[in-house]
């Protein structure tokens, strides 16, 4: 059997060159120097998302995303762009349920003006009304475009909203349309009052840098922000599923849809690795279980995937599947859920078990190679992990998952009390 | 602290200035080109192999014909079933495809309009069976019946799929509208060009083209270059020479004014593109072009984004792309908006081009986009083994030369805004353009007419982009 000791080959992983300081007011810097190219990737990882606000301020988080461009005190409307972009650099952000990021992609040279737009925005946003007015036109077009026009958006949307019924996963990130219409200056200003404390936030820097400088310009520009009370704690707790939940959208689409959720644990439950590896065997590479039983053999599905994000709170692990022309969604369920069962009753190759440990371990590389990959690994791992160090020793913590645990994880999990199904039915058509 | 993973160190680049680091080249026998650049660092190897040819060999009525032949060499070969293949390439963690994460499921391949690309990625302690995998599957393929089979079936469907997001298909429909029949960028694949495929066509278009005057084989990250060279000939080297793929010659399409608008009626937002003849890979105005560009609808504050997004609301983004294959391409804005907000949309994108024909750029204007693309230009090309790889692809494929890269910024800095406002005046024209509109139209027809009273209109639900 050399298969089973043909373990993957790597060099440990080590945080190299990374080193870390707390400022006085709380707000945390890890810096990486490299000097491969001469450009920066800026990230900051504010701990506020779609899961600290409440009905009728969904999609506030999202929201002040886009108000964090519109102005502060020293840099006015439309300035942050356009003096980044006249250095030299790019920006973007991104908010989900549990973090807010502002990614800054720069050459070396603007490194100071990043730090001092940076700070004022924190410090001294704007929320003024005009921009405010424009920006609900933006976002309630994002929200069209992935949402509302995106099938795949609308009924992932319509899932997590049946299978939370307490937590504010419940609701989505973008916000619910009645909420994007609705909120007021006053919400933003409170809003603002809560997230954007300096403790409250990581900062990453990666690239041509050095870390006296970035550290002297993060004691001149950050440091003298005051810290402020973060926002409290999200006290919700999504009480245990009791039933198989079920629902259906019904839309104009040429083929039907259909995601199967079920709930896994927070990403720092030790479970939550075991659930990467399952989601790697059902459904990463042509070689895996979903792949090969509903793409390949049996003509049933055009794409199949199973995943669940790292996230702060309890979450889900979704499976995806796009159906064939003409193959009712209940044949893909049954089929899903034969696939399920299989990894709950007969133990796992020590072979298949490896081949996962060793797809995820080389997408972990790949994320690595890029300034812009580490900046956000480090941010990830920092704040959803509690410690960056996580990243340099996931290799050993995959190497730790044994075949035992798959199977203990799979029945733990995949029950029918514990799932959503959400199908899209095409309207007009006849599918069951 | 003990540094092990180490990233490759640069030297090659300072600001201000950019450089291709060195790579070797060197034609077999049979005609493969093989170029390789090896840099120690992240312990990975990076495979990209190019064969000419691409969307415009494509028989006419076989759209898709290469494409699919890419899919299908993984699908089994002379000494791998299709299973075993995909469970060896897994089980090292290794890439074939396009994807860079796996290829999970679909075809993992990647198309230029001039050429496939395969791109392959392993550990570099895994160099002996990474190759044998690529090589095995780009060399010799089993093209089974039943895998055949599946493939095109699956492609059928797809094409299906593609129409449920309204984004992710307006391109196709675009190409067929703007390029038209009788160009080889004017025939999307589509659900009856697959039905035209079958066995003998793949088998004839894989022994035509993955030859050895048709092959060109980028070898880029850590490995040792002596072993790699004498491996590399040897398996590549193998192969029939073949003959050389002629580029075919076409004529650019014409500038027209016409409108495709295409009916989905249940979509509450309106997607459109209004294209303008560009340029190709090589036109020496292209430089020029990127810059004026950039400012129109290439970044984040540029005049159509700024105008349709941040003062109006209209739009969550409007752009525009210039289009730079080895046939001349289009120039595009593309955007969307609400329904009832389509003609203002449409009126504000017009208006903004109008500007930019009559005013032209300022001195200020140049000098940050010039600062922009030069300033983000090693993020986008120049980080990774990956992109160095796909520099050297293009280069050695289109015949450009090391100073595509290594003469880039010394041709921006020389830019005058005489010539740039001279050049939009050239290219950014207001009249007989091609609209490309996807929408609810019993909610938006009326409002577009005024752009073309004889537009054409088809359902989504009709089969093929609008050419059928």
């Amino acid at each position: 059997m050399r298969w089973i000791t043909a373990l993957l080959f790597l060099p440990a992983l080590v945080a190299q060159n990374v080193q870390t300081a707390t400022l006085a007011n709380g707000m945390k810097v890890i810096i990486q120097e490299d000097h491969n190219i001469p450009n920066v990737a800026m990230y900051f990882f504010y701990k506020i998302g779609s899961r600290n606000e409440r009905p009728g301020i969904t999609g506030i988080s999202h929201f002040f995303e886009h108000m964090m461009f519109n102005g502060a005190k020293k840099y006015g409307p439309k300035q942050f762009d356009n003096e980044m972009e006249k250095a030299g650099g790019n920006n973007n952000a991104s908010t989900g349920e549990d973090l807010t990021t502002y990614t800054d992609w720069f050459p070396s040279s603007a490194l100071e003006l990043m730090f001092d737009m940076e700070s004022d925005r924190i410090r001294d946003l704007a929320l003024d009304p005009k921009m405010v007015a424009s920006e609900r036109g933006v976002v309630y077009s994002e929200r069209r475009t992935s949402v509302d026009n995106n099938n795949r958006g609308i009924l992932e949307e319509q899932l997590q909203a049946a299978a939370f019924i307490a937590h504010p996963y419940h609701w989505p990130v973008v916000g619910w349309p009645s909420d994007i219409e609705a909120w007021t200056q006053q919400d933003l200003k409170d809003y603002f009052a809560i997230g954007y404390a300096p403790n409250n936030c990581t900062m990453v820097v990666v690239g041509d840098v050095t870390v006296a400088r970035v550290m002297e310009l993060a004691k001149k520009y950050i440091e003298p922000i005051p810290r402020h009370e973060p926002p409290p704690p999200v006290r919700t707790k999504e009480p245990e599923q009791l039933g198989e939940r079920r629902i259906v959208v019904r839309k104009a689409a040429q083929l039907p849809l259909q995601m199967i959720a079920y709930h896994v644990p927070e990403a720092k439950n030790p479970d939550s690795i075991v659930l990467d590896l399952v989601s790697t065997v059902l459904s990463t590479g042509q070689s895996s279980r979903l792949y090969k039983r509903m793409v390949d053999e049996e003509p049933l599905a055009l794409s199949v995937n199973g995943r669940a994000g790292d996230a702060l709170d309890p979450t889900l692990m979704i499976f995806t599947i796009q159906p064939r022309n003409g193959v009712d969604p209940a044949r893909t369920e049954k089929v899903l859920y034969e696939e399920l069962a299989r990894l709950q009753t007969t133990e796992i190759s020590a072979r298949e078990l490896q081949k996962a440990k060793n797809q995820l371990l080389t997408q972990h590389y790949n994320r690595l190679k890029t300034i812009a990959g580490r900046a956000s690994l480090l941010g990830h791992y920092d704040v959803i992990f509690g410690d960056y160090n996580k990243m340099f020793t996931i290799d050993k913590d995959f190497e730790a998952v044994t075949a035992a645990d798959i199977q203990r994880v799979a029945k733990k999990y995949f029950t029918e009390k514990n799932r959503t199904v959400a199908t899209l039915i095409p309207e007009g058509g006849a599918r069951k | 602290m003990k540094t092990v993973l180490v990233f490759f160190a640069a030297a090659s680049l300072q600001f201000g200035q950019a450089k291709l680091p060195q790579y070797t080249k060197e034609t077999l026998p049979n005609g493969a080109v093989i170029a390789m650049m090896p840099r120690s660092g992240v312990p990975l190897v990076y495979f990209r192999v190019l064969i000419k040819g691409g969307v415009e060999s494509d028989p006419a009525d076989k759209a898709g014909l290469a494409n699919v032949t890419a899919s299908l060499l993984r699908r089994g070969t002379a000494k791998r079933s299709a299973e075993q293949f995909a469970e060896e390439l897994d089980y090292l963690g290794g890439t074939f495809g396009s994807s860079g994460q796996g290829g999970r499921g679909g075809g993992g391949e990647g198309q230029l309009e001039s050429a496939t690309v395969i791109s392959s990625e392993f550990l570099s302690k895994d160099f002996d069976q990474g190759l044998d995998l690529l090589a095995d599957a780009v060399l010799h393929p089993a093209f089974t019946e039943s895998e055949v089979r599946k493939e095109l079936a699956r492609r059928v469907d797809g094409a299906k799929a593609m129409k449920d997001n309204a984004q992710g298909s307006i391109g196709a429909y675009f190409r067929a509208s703007f390029f038209g029949k009788d160009h080889p960028y004017g025939h999307p694949p589509d659900e009856m060009s697959y039905s035209l495929i079958g066995r003998n066509d793949i088998a004839a278009y894989h022994s035509k083209f993955y030859c050895g005057k048709n092959l060109l084989i980028v070898v880029t990250g850590d490995f040792d270059p002596a072993a790699a060279k004498a491996k590399l000939a040897q398996v590549f080297g193998a192969a029939p020479a073949g003959s050389a793929y002629t580029w075919s010659t076409v004529p650019a399409p014409a500038r027209k004014g016409q409108m495709l608008l295409i009916d989905k009626s249940d979509a509450t937002q309106t997607y459109f593109q209004i294209a303008q003849p560009g340029i190709d890979n090589k036109n020496p105005d292209r430089t020029t072009l990127e810059i004026i560009n950039t400012l129109f609808g290439g970044r984040f504050t540029s005049m159509l984004n700024d105008e349709l997004r941040v003062n109006s609301g209209l739009t969550y983004g409007a752009n525009s792309q210039l289009e730079q294959e080895r046939l001349p391409g289009a120039i595009v804005i593309s955007t969307y908006t609400k329904n009832d907000t389509t003609a203002q949309a449409m009126d504000m994108a017009l208006e903004v081009l109008k500007r930019l024909n009559e005013k032209g750029i300022t001195a200020a204007q140049l000098a940050s986009a010039k600062a922009y693309v030069k300033g983000l230009y090693p993020t986008r090309r120049l980080e990774t083994m990956d992109q160095l790889a796909a520099l050297i692809g293009e280069i050695e494929l289109y015949g450009l030369g090391r100073d595509e890269v290594d003469g880039y910024f010394g041709r921006i800095d020389a830019i005058t805004l005489e010539q740039a406002n001279a050049t939009i005046k050239k290219y950014y024209q207001t009249g007989n353009l091609t609209f490309v509109v996807l929408g609810a139209a019993d909610k938006i027809r009326e409002q577009v007419k005024k752009y073309d009273p004889h537009a054409t209109e088809v359902s989504i639900k009709t089969a093929g982009w609008g050419d059928r």
